[in-house]
């Protein structure tokens, strides 16, 4: 799921950018340092969308550098229990699949695939349906449902099944080449 | 009024003591090491305890265990648990013997339970007393999570759905879940591999399947699959009783007694305003107050008018219940609402004389009813009275409601013009309101940074906004 939330950082910034485009320096070093990060606690920091306010600045001992607290606004993404997802597949193997949406990394075990689809071992590892209608394999894009998160301070991973009504493929890259 | 509660109580009632039946028939709140053997076996006392509970309000926990003839002890685990199971509200408080009172008081006012009649020890010495309270409106929301639970956990076994698969290393014996999928997956081959000993995961079959393994993976999974689905089947039969009674009370007003205190002050002011002052003046005097505390509310007695007629309910038997028809109370009649003249009231006193009289022929106590209807008349005349008041009031209320109705549309109709919401556009606005502060500030172009992409000029907006009220006595950077 999607937020707009305000955070706060102290950034420290160099003397040498101390001048006219201080501001801007700060804040391009913000989008650079938090952006794409991840916190357990609010999920993927994916864009920053404003500065709330620069507190101020405060000269660190010896060394020169100002450290600024940084009020931000920017969009996270959290992945929760229960959420349905639309994910690419990365990687298929004999327990599972590994499916990406967005930051987030999703592993689809193998007994959470339907029971109708079978593992085929090979070049391009896949599941599929014994009629071979329904194939999933790396680059296949499938809506699944997150049934469990493992959040540490820096990285959240997730596991999800596609054993329900309405999850599984939505679009086949082989079915269209 | 009475039967209309009891109407949405019954239900209640029924449901706790369902609920009481099908979970807490086998609870013991005796401790797990003790044996249950003869006396100290006391299940089922749980179900006692509840439906005990059906029958009354708030209570009193020792005069409970008498009640029950129960150890006060064993009557407080046994309630305390209910209380963790979220079925009972508790109180405690200490009081002196004066200030149970109000609480016999207000037990006197709903007629369930005998006052406590203890007279004579006035002591000043504070007892801890607990008093507990069934919760109907959490009940039906527990029972209902409790069921939703069941059902949700055997569904889910019986699809094997949402469980994190579990690996397991035939090695070492190290224990994996699919969340750890990320660090075992391996890029020589398509399987897991143990992180100590690089060993083969395996995936471990089902916990159920785990435990009565034996025969063949398949045979195990089939035979689970069989005895989860008997158990759902069983508890869909046997809870039915249950969750028909969960339906029944969907739509009911839930009965509610409020807090102890509340419950004490509602039933205490009824019963002042019933007349039923006791033989103690100086009780009611004092408000039933706790000890001398003055207390709010308590000397505010309520003075509720019950007309029949007013519920439109034909089972409530009004006073003098001859007249076929009912007369509406004046401000219940409305511009082009159809009645009868005996309904408005107008020909009342001589249609009603004649009415009551005819039909109070036929009946037997003859006399009482005509002494009634004495005392009807001057009821009557002072009720009238008292309603063409009532709706001269009503209409000034209106025209007032109509007046300040207007007056509250044009405000918001004002406000919508005004921005209540800070748009994109407007904060460049806001940073030039600052400009006086921030002179080095608004030196810097807005569009001089055009190497910038979109949002990083868009930010410097912001900041700059935002940068007046912080950076005044701040070291000033940019001049030096
Ligand atoms: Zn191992």
């Amino acid at each position: 799921m999607f937020f707009h939330i305000v955070l706060e950082r102290n950034m420290q910034l160099h003397p040498r950018h101390f001048g006219r485009d201080l501001r801007d320096k700060l804040v391009t070093k913000l989008m650079k340092d938090v952006e794409g990060t991840c916190s357990g606690r609010h999920g993927f920091i994916v864009a920053i969308t404003g500065i709330e306010s620069v507190g101020k600045g405060l000269i660190r001992d010896g060394t020169g550098f100002v450290t600024f607290p940084v009020k931000y606004q920017c969009v996270v993404f959290r992945p929760f229990k229960g959420e349905i997802l639309e994910a690419v597949v990365t990687m298929v193997n004999k327990m599972g699949f590994f499916a990406e949406a967005g930051p987030v990394q999703i592993f689809v075990s193998n007994h959470l695939i339907p029971d109708d689809m079978e593992f085929q071992s090979g070049d391009m590892a896949n599941y599929t349906t014994s009629d071979g209608s329904v194939k999933i394999q790396k680059d296949s894009e499938v809506r699944l449902k997150i049934i469990g998160t493992r959040v540490d301070a820096t990285e959240i991973f997730c596991i999800g099944t596609i054993k329900d009504d309405f999850l599984g493929v939505i679009s086949d890259p082989g079915a269209a080449s | 009024m009475g039967s209309h509660e009891a109407l949405s109580v019954d239900p209640f009632k029924r449901l706790v003591k369902l609920a009481a039946r099908a979970f807490y028939d086998d609870i013991t709140t005796k401790g797990d090491k003790q044996p249950k053997t003869g006396r100290s076996d006391n299940r089922g006392i749980a179900v006692v305890v509840l439906d005990a509970l059906t029958r009354r309000q708030w209570v009193r926990e020792e005069d409970l265990a008498k009640d029950l003839k129960l150890h006060s002890k064993q009557l407080r685990r046994t309630l305390r648990f209910f209380e963790e199971e979220k079925l009972v509200t508790r109180d405690h408080r200490k009081e002196t013997a004066k200030g149970a009172k109000i609480y016999s008081a207000a037990v006197a006012a709903t007629g369930d339970g005998q006052p406590g009649g203890r007279e004579g020890d006035e002591k000043l010495k504070l007892h801890t007393h607990s008093y507990c309270c069934l919760d109907y409106a959490q009940i039906y929301d527990v029972v209902r999570y409790r069921l939703h639970r069941m059902k949700k956990k055997i569904k889910d076994e019986l699809e094997s759905k949402n469980t994190v698969q579990e690996y397991i290393c035939p090695n070492c014996s190290k224990r994996y879940t699919a969340l750890d999928a990320l660090r075992l997956i391996s890029p020589h081959d398509e399987y897991f591999h143990c992180e100590s000993c690089d060993g083969v995961l395996v995936a471990e079959a089902d916990k159920l399947a785990a435990q009565e393994l034996g025969d063949g993976d398949d045979n195990a999974r089939r035979r689970r699959h069989e005895k989860l689905k008997d158990m759902l089947q069983n508890m869909e039969e046997q809870l039915k009783p249950l969750m028909d009674q969960l339906g029944r009370v969907k739509d009911l007003t839930v009965p509610e007694f409020g807090s102890l205190q509340a419950w004490e002050l509602q039933n205490a002011a009824g019963r002042a305003a019933n007349g039923d002052h006791g033989n103690d003046p100086s009780k009611s005097s004092q408000g039933f107050g706790f000890g001398g505390t003055p207390m709010p509310y308590v000397g505010e007695t309520k003075v509720e008018v019950d007309f029949s007629g007013i519920d439109g309910k034909g089972d409530i038997k009004s006073e003098n219940g001859n007249g076929p028809m009912k007369v509406l109370p004046p401000w219940m009649i409305r511009q082009g609402m159809k009645l009868t003249e005996e309904q408005r009231g107008e020909t009342k006193q001589e249609a009603k004389m004649a009415g009551s009289l005819t039909a109070v022929e036929s009946s037997d106590d003859k006399k009482t009813t005509d002494e009634k209807d004495d005392v009807k008349n001057i009821q009557d005349e002072y009720v009238k009275a008292y309603y063409a008041a009532l709706l001269k009031r009503q209409h000034e209320q209106e025209v007032h409601d109509d007046s300040k109705q207007q007056t509250s549309n044009a405000t918001t109709s004002n406000g919508v013009t005004m921005p209540t919401e800070r748009q994109i556009g407007m904060k460049s606005k806001r940073g030039d309101e600052y400009e006086g502060d921030d002179v080095e500030w608004d030196e810097e172009p807005p569009a001089g940074s055009s190497a910038k992409n979109f949002k990083v000029h868009d930010l410097n907006v912001e900041a700059e906004a935002s940068d007046g009220d912080e950076d005044e006595d701040d070291i000033d950077w940019e001049e030096g």
